[in-house]
């Protein structure tokens, strides 16, 4: 019975930091935030109960739902770009194995960056007047582009540069992937007279799905939180042409110091992100091999 | 169905040749085992044929065909792998069905061979299921189903038993010795299990660094051994070696004890000459219990292994250690003294320095 006891105690005491650290770090500003969704929360900050008042705010408020929409058209095509990239430079990786080791860092060297310098980099290539960019696009003799400045093309444009960024981490997972195949099922497949394209699309992307949809998890919760590169070179701008759902609450809450319907927005793509990782989870069982 | 050929095959990987210089011929409808230890060769040769290695010089034919640079889908071989090698996210049905969809092959036909093939296996019930959903010798069956169904001119088998257990591995035995008659289409059987290979050949290709050492039926390879390695790797337990003397008609081993030469080999004595050094090549289950006979020597029992069918005694004469195969009724121990004499012209002579038997 003191053995037990004394276990016991141990396994407490072991535990006891990771415990305090969850819920100082993770559960308490969380569980704050919901709490502060049903406040109205002054300028002064004085805070009373106002039920489900900033969730019908948000259901009415046009700018909630342009923020909604730009941030799942942003994750769409950047997600879509980066694991069509992400893949295809995994393939080449793979299968170019003899290529020197510098010139592989130099492949997946762009998500080493930080967000913030990345988007300082692409300001300067980007601007409309001086960048790079345009001058390559006049040179060619096709017209310069507004890039972030233009409200059809400044989506698009941060899908791009993100996709230059994390694609090399999205291709590392997915090299991780192939090098993990079973080289007999190659063989298998070469006796059995699969060309090189059949075996990439009957053997290779469906054996490589589980990894995909693990890419897929790992880079929906950050693109749909997406959030430092746009505020380094847009602020959501042009005319909250990228003001995602994350920028439009950061706004609400530190801008115009209406913390509740800022909560209400975070908490809403919060569960927007769990909705999202609860379906890819259910995919990769499903993709399971 | 194709014989095959095989002339003078040199294969290196980088500077190590694992082939030195290898020549074969398979005829049409054989089952041909290729065994020999890890490292000896064999699986290198197998892939040689299937086309998955290249070879440094040589040639090789299959059927009439010189296939040395053709590729491994135009072969028309079958393999089925070490590991089965199937594709897990396909269920039982497409996989058997991958390579006559490559080939072209209408649906309805290719539903057709696959029944066809599920049916022999015993596998129709499995069809809709992946390969996580079976156990090994299901997914066993479905590799060989996946190579039946393309009624290949060569069957290539590398290894196919190794990750079963004991029991399932006697019955597969069994099931692809039945198929093959069955079948009658050449075959190539890779394996390191003397017991696989005595069980199933009809010529058994015994290799060793590279090197065929011997190429005969299960029995030939059995009853009259090319040499000390053939001897020692086919049987099991191994043949006992024992270093020896011809001396006025008798075998003398190094501490006295010696036989009549006559009596273990009539015939072959008379090949020797006197002082000769010889090896002694006795199996286990050629030891006789001779309890009357004054030519039998003493074998002091060290270890005792009860098989049930039979018991094996771990002895030591003649200064060496040796192992006899003897009746369970004779419930020996430890320690005791049993009178053996090896059977008359059961017993192989080998030259100790190159280890060729001597006719």
């Amino acid at each position: 019975m003191d053995t037990s006891n004394s276990q016991k105690a141990q396994l407490a005491a072991l535990s006891a930091p990771s415990v305090i650290f969850t819920v100082v770090m993770i559960a308490f500003p969380f569980c704050y935030t919901i709490w502060i969704s049903f406040q109205a929360v002054s300028a002064t900050g004085m805070m009373r109960f106002d039920g489900v008042a900033n969730y019908v705010r948000m259901v009415k408020d046009g700018q909630f739902w342009n923020g909604l929409w730009i941030t799942i058209y942003l994750y769409v095509l950047s997600l879509t770009l980066q694991l069509v990239c992400g893949t295809a430079l995994a393939l080449l990786l793979f299968r170019a194995r003899r290529l020197p080791g510098f010139i592989r860092s130099l492949f997946i060297s762009p998500f080493m960056l930080p967000p913030v310098v990345a988007g300082m980099m692409w300001l300067i290539i980007l601007d409309p007047s001086l960048g790079a960019a345009n001058y390559i696009l006049t040179s060619l003799g096709l017209p310069p582009s507004n890039w972030l400045a233009s409200p059809a093309l400044v989506v698009p444009t941060l899908a791009l540069i993100d996709t230059w960024q994390w694609t090399p981490y999205v291709a590392l997972i997915v090299l991780g992937g192939l090098q993990s195949l079973p080289p007999s099922v190659y063989e298998a497949a070469e006796i059995d007279g699969a060309s090189r394209t059949k075996t990439l699309f009957r053997i290779t992307l469906p054996l490589l799905l589980p990894t995909l949809v693990t890419a897929m998890v790992l880079r929906s919760v950050d693109l749909l939180r997406f959030f430092d590169l746009i505020y380094i070179t847009t602020q959501g701008g042009p005319a909250n042409a990228s003001t995602t759902l994350n920028i439009y609450g950061f706004r609400m809450g530190f801008e115009f110091f209406q913390f509740g319907y800022a909560g209400a927005l975070m908490i809403t793509l919060s569960a927007l992100v769990l909705g999202v990782v609860l379906a890819l989870n259910r995919l990769r069982n499903a993709v399971a091999w | 169905m194709a014989s095959i050929r095989i002339r003078n095959l040199v294969k290196r990987f980088g500077n190590v040749t694992v082939i030195p210089d290898l020549s074969l011929d398979i005829p049409d409808h054989e089952f041909v085992v290729l065994v020999g230890p890890s490292g000896c060769g064999k699986s290198t040769l197998l892939r040689i044929l299937a086309g998955l290695e290249s070879v440094n010089e040589g040639d090789v034919y299959i059927g009439e065909e010189r296939v040395n640079t053709v590729p491994a889908a135009k072969r028309d071989i079958a393999m089925v792998f070490q590991d089965y090698a199937l594709y897990p996210h396909m269920t039982v049905r497409q996989n058997m069905a991958f390579a006559l969809e490559m080939r072209g092959m209408s649906k309805a036909e290719i539903e057709e061979r696959v029944q066809k093939a599920a049916k022999l296996l015993h596998i129709d019930g499995l069809l809709d299921r992946r390969p996580k959903a079976l156990s090994g010798g299901q997914r066993q069956r479905v590799a060989m189903g996946r190579a039946i169904v393309r009624d290949p001119k060569v069957f290539l088998f590398d290894e196919p038993l190794s990750n079963l257990d004991a029991k399932l591995r006697a019955q597969v035995r069994a099931e692809i010795k039945a198929l093959s008659q069955q079948l009658r289409t050449t075959m190539v059987f890779v394996t390191h299990d003397q017991i696989e290979a005595m069980t199933m050949a009809d010529r058994i290709v015994v290799m060793q660094s590279g090197v065929i050492q011997q190429v005969g039926s299960p029995e030939e390879v059995y009853e009259k051994p090319a040499n000390m390695f053939v001897a020692g790797f086919i049987g099991s337990p191994s043949m006992n070696f024992i270093p020896a003397r011809m001396t006025d008609g008798e075998i003398c081993l190094e501490d006295g004890v010696s036989f009549p030469a006559e009596r273990l080999f009539p015939v072959r004595s008379q090949a020797i000459e006197a002082g000769q050094p010889l090896t002694l090549g006795v199996r286990p289950e050629h030891f006789l219990f001779a309890p009357d006979d004054p030519a039998a020597f003493k074998a002091q029992v060290s270890l005792v292994e009860p098989l049930g069918s039979d018991t094996l005694v771990h002895f030591t004469a003649g200064g060496i250690d040796a192992v006899a195969r003897v009746s369970p009724d004779l419930r020996p121990k430890p320690g005791d003294v049993l009178p053996l004499i090896p059977a008359p012209n059961k017993v192989h002579l080998f030259m100790p320095e190159t280890g060729e038997a001597i006719c």
